[in-house]
């Protein structure tokens, strides 16, 4: 319980501070401990399934992902931000005004979602699920995380060339 | 080989030897073109009066390669032939000096396989076949007379081709009508659709003999053209071929009688071509010219027989054929002498060379008093069977007849004295009489018409009259005789009181010719004002002009409005493509609520 | 199941960047992913399971050889294209890695793995277009990125639903679930935005915003292989395969890609008349002709789906050949902007001949290839009564053959401009890629017909 309250409050800092940060870099660095985190809550919550699901695809290629698309950006100055922010207020705000009317909308709607779902699957080692189930799934990220580092090699070497 | 394939291969393989024969020998092309017209006169002969058949499947659709040789082709094969013979003969000395003499007789040879084949076929498919092959060969005969020749080269052949053209809806039509393309298997009557496909192919059978109005190009053809084409095709081959196309359809495809309607167009288009032709030839000044006007008008006698349906006038018709074919032909050869040795055709430039040319002047006098119907000749009887029947069919029709009759006289009057009577011009004085093989020609032509006259019961009973079902009465009107010798004698005297008032022979008709209203008449022919091809032209300009406009409309739809169109819709797609991603994420997330809201919308 | 195909390239990349790193033989990876593709190409033609360690379809057989084919031919003329050494290795490289991805998507039965190794592709994508490090390049590529992140977001939560619905990823558990299924409003949801998040990665208008600026911006090698079969063999046959096996071809969904396909056939060829740069012309024709594709898909009859995947590889074939042909514009003209170049004919006989056969095969003109593939997609969406998408489709060859000979027109066949354009020689590889795809059109297009007769 208290490894769970923990974790909990580990994964909340480090939401808190990707959404703080300035740096896209870092802030895609914390988004991967979130996820981090929250596979090991899954792994608590006996879902190993999600949980491999979440820590390929969040931690795993996403961050990858980001960290690549970042590695081609230029880093705004502080003042530049700043402005951008403005704009952005200028430019958007409405945009929380609509979600709260439709949040308001569907509360009022007081929709009911009633899904016959079929029965869940019966608890995995996480062994199996992983080397046995998902082998191909493990290759690919094994091989995605391979791409990752290459291509971030290689265009990261472009960026110091120039 | 079967003996009626003869009459086609034999001149088509001479004519081929002849476009192979060496540059370097003269001699050896006419040779070849003399011994090709000479055995196709032998075969020619050797076919007459033998009914000869041959029929075989061909391209299918009823269209069978058959051919019959029957006495009306005998006849006029044998007549083609001869003429192709003489012509030949002619053309050795004519065409000695000319340049393009190889071409005439590969053409001239052609020409008599095609007419052969023509007069042979059974099938009107096959018929069709080599009677459009005549319009290229006459189209090149006309084109190698010199670089204006073009112009009339092409004008014939646009008026013929026009007709043909008529003439191949028409043999479409009867076939649907009659359900057979064989000709001896047709024998429709005069319905309205019937009647119509009898007046397309009678309009082709008409532009072949070149009456009016399909006549236009044969005046400028004498111009343009050598000569012995003109004594060869106009004056003979495509008289004996159009007017044989229009016995034949007249008298075997379709039941002419006296009350059809076909009947009185066919008299009225005779008695018209008969008169206006020789009102044009009247007032000529140039010797091929006015004879082929009188070609022309020479064609409304046939016409007027054929058309009168009646056995003496069918009769009539077919003899005026072959002896106009002689006489003209005979006529154009002695004009073709004069322009060899005085070296013009011009009335102005030539007088009183008679003497010094007796043979040539003896031959036009016989063949000029044939064409004027003088009694012993040939031109008499045949015309004498016409009255008759025309008289028989109305009183107008005779009128015509008789009227054309007196204007033929009375311009060869003026013809013969302008050229051989009269005092001799300084340039004339060195004419000498033209060569053997010139004189032969025309003497022999001459020769038949008077033959054919003084024996005229001949080849009325023995070649004629059996193609003819039906009795005519032999005797002839005493009335008629006599009103043909005062129309002659009324001749002769107008024209010796107009020369003596006028003191020249040309002068002899010009109280005709500036007569009142005929002055303004004959004022705006000369301009070419009637010229149906002139008019054709003109009304084919302006369908032409609407045609470039319906063109330019098009070129527009074609050239600016559809790529117009496109390049507004391409710069449009192009510049809402305009690189900003927030656009295209927009469009892919619109894209996918539409998808999404379609896709639910029936649940 | 992991197949010959995934991990041979696999091991190629592995033993080259362990062994050869730093050695002068700079050209080994060169030649054996050479001979692996050339291997792949015929271990489809000649299915042998012993080597391929896997069950394959003829729809898998049919893509994979399509990618072993374009794969080929981008190695081959890349030699000749990217003269530096080191840089053409990364290059290979990267190329392998997205030919694992496409392969494993043609032969994987499993929602999730297909996912991810289209993932694969799609990032090896991104950084093949980036490689250059132009502006150009890099906006394309970040372009890409977006455009993927965004299909990505679509089709994971198609996937997510789709679990939720059948509780299995495999595609048969996926059949199974959904026909049982109640839940048509969820199943339609789940399925619009999976369509969209396919139509993304396959570039059909009017999501195809990335296309035109990734094809044009990438290196000229990289736009064959991208245009030729990257993005056709994730999305497309993707669709195709889900079409096949999966989805039930209701008629909604029918509509949906037959209107998505005409909007993209006749928006994308009216567009292509108005571009001066040939590779932005090339890109636009592309979304065109995968809106046949899909067109062919969204008769639903066997038939239809046979010509939707005949199109596929001919698509593969005469595009990538289009694009060789612009890269050895590119870099033996030194240009590709179509209002420069002009009088190439002359100069480039072998590149106007192969594009004329290409470019006929794209409009579906007869002795070609493309006519037949065309032929079969305009037939099937006539028997199934699709008349109107069957004019359609008919008319926008004409818009096709259009832009084609306008292109040709202006490149090769008009007179040379005043100031001569310096060609360098082609190399045998280059001519070589050109002469086999152009040879494989045709005789596809010929003897097809006998080959159908003996059948």
């Amino acid at each position: 319980m208290l490894l769970d309250i923990v974790i909990l409050s580990l994964l909340i800092l480090a939401a808190l501070w990707t959404t703080m940060t300035r740096s896209l870099l870092r802030s895609a660095i914390g988004l991967a401990s979130v996820s981090a985190a929250l596979t090991i809550i899954m792994f608590r919550l006996r879902s190993p399934v999600a949980a491999v699901f979440e820590l390929s695809v969040c931690s795993g290629f996403i961050s990858v992902l980001f960290v690549t698309a970042i590695s081609l950006t230029n880093p705004l100055t502080r003042s530049e931000i700043m402005e951008r922010m403005k704009d952005r207020l200028n430019r958007f705000w409405y945009l929380p005004l609509i979600v709260a009317a439709a949040g308001l909308a569907l509360s009022l709607m007081n929709v009911e979602i009633f899904l016959r779902l079929p029965p869940a699957e019966a608890e995995r080692d996480v062994r199996n699920v992983l080397w046995n189930m998902r082998q191909l799934d493990l290759l690919g990220h094994i091989i995605l995380l391979i791409l990752g580092s290459f291509g971030v090699a290689v265009l990261f070497k472009k960026q110091r060339d120039k | 080989m079967k003996q009626i394939f003869l009459p086609i291969v034999t001149p088509l393989a001479a004519a081929l030897l002849v476009l192979c024969a060496p540059k370097k020998s003269n001699r050896m092309k006419e040779a070849l073109a003399l011994a090709g017209a000479a055995v196709n006169l032998f075969v020619a002969a050797s076919l007459f009066n033998k009914n000869v058949n041959f029929s075989a499947p061909w391209l299918g659709f009823g269209i069978d390669l058959s051919l019959r040789a029957d006495l009306l082709a005998g006849f006029i094969l044998i007549a083609a032939a001869g003429f192709g013979f003489l012509v030949t003969l002619y053309s050795l000395a004519f065409m000695s000096d000319k340049a393009s003499a190889k071409q005439f007789y590969f053409y001239l040879l052609v020409t008599l396989c095609l007419v052969n084949g023509a007069v042979l076929a059974e099938n009107l498919f096959l018929m069709l076949f080599f009677w459009e092959g005549l319009l290229l060969t006459l189209f090149g005969m006309i084109a190698i007379g010199g670089k204006d020749s073009y112009k009339t080269a092409i004008k014939a052949f646009t008026i013929v081709g026009v007709s043909d053209l008529c003439m191949m809806i028409g043999i479409a039509l009867t076939a649907h009508l009659a359900g057979t393309l064989a000709m001896s298997k047709i024998s429709l009557s005069f319905t309205p659709m019937a009647g119509l496909a009898f007046t397309l192919l009678m309009i082709g059978a008409l532009a072949k003999a070149g009456a009016m109005p399909f006549h236009s190009w044969i005046p400028d053809a004498s111009l343009a053209s050598p000569l012995p084409f003109m004594a060869f095709l106009p004056a003979a081959l495509e008289k004996l071929l159009g007017i044989y196309f229009l016995a034949r359809i007249s008298l075997d495809m379709f039941r002419l009688s006296p009350g059809a309607w076909p009947s009185a167009m066919l008299m009225i288009i005779g008695s018209a071509t008969i008169l206006l032709a020789v009102m044009m030839a009247l007032i000529q000044k140039d010797y091929k010219k006015l004879l082929s006007y009188h070609a022309i008008s020479q064609v409304g006698y046939m016409v007027l027989g054929i058309g009168t349906a009646l056995p003496a006038g069918i009769i009539g018709g077919l003899f005026h054929m072959i002896n106009h074919a002689m006489y003209k032909s005979c006529l154009f050869l002695t004009a073709g002498s004069v322009e060899k040795e005085a070296g013009s055709t011009d009335l102005e430039k030539l007088g009183g060379i008679g003497l010094k040319m007796p043979v040539t002047f003896a031959c036009f006098l016989i063949a000029a008093m044939s064409i004027s119907g003088v009694p012993p000749f040939n031109g008499f009887f045949s015309k004498e069977l016409l009255y008759g029947a025309a008289l028989e069919r109305g009183l107008v029709f005779y009128a015509a007849a008789a009227l054309g009759s007196f204007f033929t006289a009375l311009s060869f009057l003026k013809l013969g004295h302008a050229v051989y009577l009269g005092r001799i011009r300084e340039e004339n004085k060195n004419v000498k009489e033209a060569p053997w093989g010139m004189l032969f020609p025309m003497i022999a032509l001459a020769a038949g018409c008077v033959i054919f006259g003084l024996w005229n019961k001949f080849p009325i009973h023995n070649i004629i009259q059996p193609i003819v079902a039906g009795e005519f009465s032999e005797s002839m009107n005493a009335k008629i005789i006599l009103a043909t010798v005062i129309i002659l004698c009324a001749a002769l005297i107008h024209h010796l009181v107009s020369v003596k008032l006028r003191k020249r022979a040309i002068n002899a008709v010009d109280n005709i010719h500036h007569a009142p209203m005929l002055s303004v008449i004959y004022d705006k022919a000369e301009k070419r004002h009637f010229d149906p091809y002139d008019i054709g032209l003109k009304a084919v300009s302006v369908f032409v002009w609407s045609a470039f406009l319906l063109d330019r409309m098009n070129d527009f739809i074609y050239n600016r409005l559809a790529p117009g169109c496109l390049g507004l819709a391409g710069r449009f797609i192009s510049r809402s493509h305009s690189g900003n991603f927030a656009t295209y994420i927009g469009w892919s997330i619109l894209g996918m609520l539409i998808i999404v809201i379609f896709l639910m919308r029936g649940l | 199941m992991i197949s010959s195909f995934i991990i041979a390239p696999l091991f190629i990349l592995i033993f080259d960047r362990i062994f050869f790193s730093r050695s002068k033989l700079r050209n080994v990876i060169y030649w054996t992913s050479l001979v692996f593709f050339l291997a792949q190409m015929v271990m489809v033609i000649f299915p042998v399971e012993r080597f391929m360690f896997c069950r394959v379809d003829n729809l898998s057989r049919v893509s994979l050889l399509s990618i072993g084919l374009v794969a080929f031919v981008t190695v081959l003329s890349s030699r000749q294209i990217m003269k530096d050494d080191s840089k053409r290795r990364i290059f290979i490289s990267l190329v392998l890695i997205a030919v694992i991805g496409m392969n494993a998507v043609s032969t994987t039965r499993d929602l999730f793995s297909l996912y991810v190794f289209m993932e694969i592709a799609s990032i090896a994508s991104f950084v093949l277009i980036a490689l250059n490090k132009e502006r150009d390049a890099f906006e394309g590529a970040f372009k890409y990125v977006l455009f993927s992140a965004i299909a990505t977001v679509f089709m994971l939560s198609a996937i997510g639903l789709i679990l939720l619905i059948s509780g299995g990823t495999s595609f048969n558990s996926i059949r199974d679930g959904l026909r049982i299924s109640s839940h048509n409003f969820l199943i339609y949801f789940a399925l619009g935005v999976f369509l969209s998040g396919l139509f993304i990665k396959g570039g059909v208008a009017p999501f195809h915003g990335w296309v035109m600026d990734a094809y044009t911006a990438a290196p000229a090698s990289v736009s064959i292989f991208l245009a030729g079969i990257a993005t056709k063999a994730t999305g497309v046959y993707t669709l195709v395969r889900f079409a096949d096996s999966v989805f039930l071809l209701t008629a909604p969904i029918k509509s949906v890609l037959l209107f998505v396909s005409a909007v993209s056939i006749i928006m994308a060829a009216i567009a292509a008349f108005m571009q001066d740069d040939m590779k932005r012309m090339l890109s636009y024709s592309s979304v065109s002709q995968v809106g046949y594709i899909i067109m062919g898909l969204g008769c639903g009859t066997p038939l239809g789906i046979t010509g939707a995947m005949f199109h596929f590889f001919n698509h593969a074939v005469f595009k990538s050949l289009l694009f060789i042909n612009s890269a050895s514009l590119e870099s033996r003209a030194g240009t590709r902007n179509m209002s420069v170049l002009s009088g190439m004919g002359k100069k480039m006989p072998v590149t106007a001949l192969t594009s004329l056969i290409a470019g006929f095969s794209t409009a579906g003109v007869p002795p070609m290839a493309g006519f037949w593939s065309k032929l079969i997609i305009i037939t099937a969406l006539w028997l199934s009564g699709y008349r109107v998408y069957a004019f359609i489709a008919a008319l926008a060859s004409i818009l096709t053959l259009g832009y084609i000979l306008k292109m040709q027109r202006r490149v090769f066949w008009s007179r040379p401009a005043d100031k001569d354009i310096q060609v360098k020689g082609a190399g045998f590889n280059l001519v070589f890629a050109e002469t086999l795809l152009a040879a494989i059109i045709v005789s596809v297009g010929i003897f097809l017909p006998f080959w159908l007769r003996v059948r």
